[in-house]
């Protein structure tokens, strides 16, 4: 038994494309064959993690019992009952593999958890967010075997786009009307074409033909060189074209399936300023912190009133918001520097653009300016890409 | 409802029997030109050595002669057969198929795809000792060299004989745990190298997957061509004379020679010297005296080659060059050791009945015959030159060959040179 990453050769796609025929036929006669869903999903995540790759299956296994258990306990206690130190509890468990898969490279130099498999965290993210939306008291009718679904929706199931419990139900209890199945058909087909161009042009181009050329250029110049300049952009262009490749290909699979998995991407290097960038890039990342982790932050120092300040509350939740995704990017500095940069970022953008406010008429605003804006962001956020490569730390200490 | 989806998936369909229709149609797509074939021929691609197209076009005519070697191909002075042949206009230009790294086994397999173009043609093998390491090939280069179409060539050629096995068994060993290999190609290379027929279902399955990879090889394989080393070639043309006068032309080695290998006394090239050698040059002092070129598995790899030679009835001339004396006294190569090989060597060959050969093994201490420490340049590449021309220019005598398996035991490849007479007394 071969075992194929998702979205990653020819083959994976033709076999997608032959199992998606009663899928598709079934949808335009109005029909929804969920036992044949599960049949298929089951295929593709054994090809994911099967064949050399079966410990990875044996822990998205046990994974996956953990979190049901997990969640339907914590569900049926809240129908009793809503302490906040059990909420904090689940939440903890939620993402306590999640943590030990973290940390285990730190503490045992480089050693990869045995517990670990691919998109582990993006599953985590489904948890806690199905916990919260459970202790929120607006997710009533919490299925136990809906949530093993929801969780392993095999198109996303490594790397996103991270859905919601609710959204997810809606799509999947219901069946899109023809004309609109068409139109997913349609759009689906074509997002699978452009991240053909995205991954295996664009991001083979910048990734495997540039990278190592521009990477030993710089290799060969200590220090700040124009070989660096040239990694911080090839890797930048390399990192959008290979995600946002492989979300659209997420994307699409799941629009053929009749669910509406959202978008993950919208022309981030078009923004303005760094709060236009963060809700263009990683979409369902940055909304999934801002609603689980911003907001909540927020609500909780308000409510304690930690800080005096609105506008102080705010630029702290925006660092420790920015940081944890650091964290969650991995234990080393690069990782966490970068979100503490955007953290800071966001502040400082904040504070610019209500002294803008505050000086109506200062500055002036045209396309011209515009423009500038969007240069100033773009080349920032490559600069903040350079130090998330890990780059640095193979330029400054190998 | 049918137009709408004919409008979102029609071209998908159509586009996919197009490709279908291209890639796995028998049709040969022919697009190798005259231009193609002459940037080629001095290329030293990898790619041109994987594939079948350009080897195929260029070698079907006369004009080109393969070349098979290694890294002395590379060396670009003004007596590299390539320059001197277009300088003469001789009537043949070498078409090189070796570079650094290249072995017999990649020779081999790279010959797999144009024994058609072979037969009955002449052709030119350069032997270097440095092969003959203990080890043998080294798996990544030999991997850098090699394709599925030379494995799936092979396949369709192979008969099941002791020769065609060990040579299933050599790829299977050598190219253990390297990526994109095909896993219907490895399965029939261990069925061949157990000495098993090929089913039905394989062959068909050889033969669509040869259909494709040679599309892919005659759409792509110039794509990376590059026209660098006929430029090294074009700017060595105006240091030979014009009157093609071998007095005249010794004068001009000299004269380059000279120049280029003023900065150290073993006559090694400037650049080489400097880049190489120079910083470490104490650390060579007697490195190599260990170094052993007799016992190795590359005399059974070499031995596929001959034999492939023979069936392709291909007139070859084998030459044997020396190693720079100056340098390998420097660094402790023994000279014994270097007999030893060249007496195995000749054996290989001249028993089997391959007497084509050009022995310029005790040559390495004559002035400006070597381009550094053990790779042919000047006064060596001119003395290849005339033989080689000499040996075009006259009718192939039809040799004939007595082929033996011994050399594929591995007695024969770790044979102690000293042993030599008792083995061909034993066998």
């Amino acid at each position: 038994m071969p075992s194929l990453t998702p979205y990653e050769n020819p083959a994976y796609f033709i076999m997608l494309a032959v199992a998606f025929i009663p899928i598709v036929i079934g949808m335009l006669w109005g029909k929804r064959f969920h036992w044949y869903e599960i049949l298929v999903s089951l295929f593709f995540i054994l090809l994911t993690f099967g064949g050399p790759k079966f410990e990875q299956g044996i822990a998205l296994i046990g994974y996956l019992v953990y979190e049901v258990i997990l969640v339907s306990l914590y569900n049926l206690y809240r129908k009793k009952k809503n302490d906040t130190w059990v909420f904090i509890i689940a939440v903890l468990l939620a993402i306590a593999p999640l943590v030990v898969v973290k940390l285990t490279p730190l503490l045992q130099t480089g050693a990869a958890s045995i517990i670990g498999f691919l998109g582990i965290s993006y599953l985590t993210f489904k948890a806690v967010q199905t916990v919260m939306e459970i202790r929120d008291g607006v997710l009533k009718d919490f299925n136990p075997w809906f949530f093993l679904q929801f969780m392993a929706f095999f198109p996303t199931i490594s790397s996103g786009p991270i859905d919601r419990y609710r959204r997810f139900k809606k799509d999947y209890d219901t069946v899109p009307d023809r004309e609109k199945y068409l139109g997913m058909l349609e759009k689906g087909l074509h997002y699978i074409f452009l991240g053909f161009v995205y991954k295996f042009m664009l991001s083979y181009f910048f990734g495997t033909y540039l990278y190592p050329k521009v990477q030993h250029i710089a290799l060969q110049s200590h220090g700040l060189s124009w070989g660096l300049l040239g990694v911080m952009y090839v890797y930048s262009f390399y990192l959008f074209f290979d995600f946002a490749g492989y979300s659209l290909f997420a994307v699409a699979t799941s629009y053929f399936m009749g669910i509406e998995t959202p978008m993950n991407f919208n022309q981030p290097f078009k923004s303005r300023n760094i709060k236009e960038f963060w809700n263009r890039w990683h979409m369902t990342l940055s909304f999934w912190f801002r609603d689980y982790v911003y907001m909540r932050l927020v609500f909780f120092f308000m409510k304690h009133k930690t800080f005096k300040n609105p506008k102080t509350t705010a630029n702290i939740t925006y660092i420790l918001n920015m940081l944890l995704m650091g964290f969650w990017h991995g234990e080393t500095w690069y990782y966490i520097l970068y979100g503490l940069i955007h953290g800071v970022a966001l502040v400082v953008n904040d504070w610019w653009l209500g002294f803008k406010k505050k000086n109506p008429g200062r500055f002036p605003h045209n396309k011209f300016t515009e423009y500038f804006a969007i240069f100033i962001t773009f080349n920032f956020v490559c600069f903040t890409f350079l130090v998330f490569s890990g780059f640095l730390d193979k330029l400054f200490f190998h | 409802m049918g137009k709408k989806l004919w409008m979102i998936f029609g071209p998908l369909v159509v586009a996919a029997v197009v490709l279908i229709g291209l890639l796995f149609s028998p049709f040969k797509i022919n697009r190798i030109n005259s231009i193609i074939e002459k940037q080629a021929a001095t290329s030293l691609s990898p790619n041109i050595l994987k594939g079948d197209s350009v080897k195929k076009a260029a070698l079907s005519k006369k004009y080109y002669v393969p070349f098979f070697g290694s890294s002395e191909f590379s060396r670009f002075d003004l007596t590299h057969p390539s320059v001197i042949s277009e300088k003469y206009d001789w009537n043949f230009r070498p078409f090189l198929m070796g570079a650094a790294g290249t072995q017999s086994l990649t020779h081999f397999f790279q010959m797999q795809g144009v024994n058609k173009q072979l037969k009955n043609k002449k052709a030119v093998f350069v032997i270097s000792p440095q092969w003959f390491v203990k080890n043998g090939a080294d798996p990544q280069a030999f991997s850098f060299y090699f394709s599925q179409l030379q494995a799936v060539n092979f396949l369709q050629n192979q008969t099941g004989n002791e020769s065609d096995r060990y040579a299933a068994r050599r790829l299977l060993k050598i190219s253990r745990g390297t990526e994109g290999t095909n896993s219907e190609v490895t399965g029939a290379l261990q069925k061949v190298s157990q000495g098993k027929k090929l089913s039905g279902t394989e062959k068909t399955y050889l033969k669509y997957y040869k259909r494709l990879l040679s599309h892919e090889d005659q759409l792509f394989s110039d794509f990376s061509l590059k026209g660098g080393n006929e430029d090294k070639v074009n700017k060595q043309l105006k240091n030979l004379p014009d009157n093609e006068s071998d007095s005249l032309i010794r004068q001009a080695i000299t004269k380059q020679a000279k120049q280029q290998t003023s900065s150290n006394n073993f006559g090694i090239k400037n650049s080489f010297y400097n880049q190489r050698l120079k910083k470490r040059i104490k650390s060579f002092k007697g490195m190599e005296k260990n170094f052993n070129y007799t016992k190795s598995p590359e005399f059974s790899d070499f031995q596929l080659v001959l034999n492939q030679f023979a069936k392709d009835n291909t007139d070859v001339l084998f030459i044997i060059p020396p190693v720079n004396e100056k340098w390998a006294k420097y660094v402790g190569l023994s000279e014994n050791m270097l007999n030893g090989f060249n007496k195995k060597i000749n054996y290989q060959l001249k028993s089997q009945g391959f007497n084509n050969i050009v022995d310029l093994s005790k040559d390495g201490s004559k002035r400006y015959f070597m381009q550094d420490t053990i790779h042919l340049g000047w006064n060596g590449w001119f003395a290849v030159d005339q033989k080689i021309k000499s040996f075009i220019d006259e009718d192939s005598k039809n040799e004939t060959h007595q082929l033996n398996d011994k050399f594929y035991d591995t007695t024969w490849q770790k044979l102690d040179p000293r042993d030599l007479n008792t083995y061909i007394k034993d066998n």
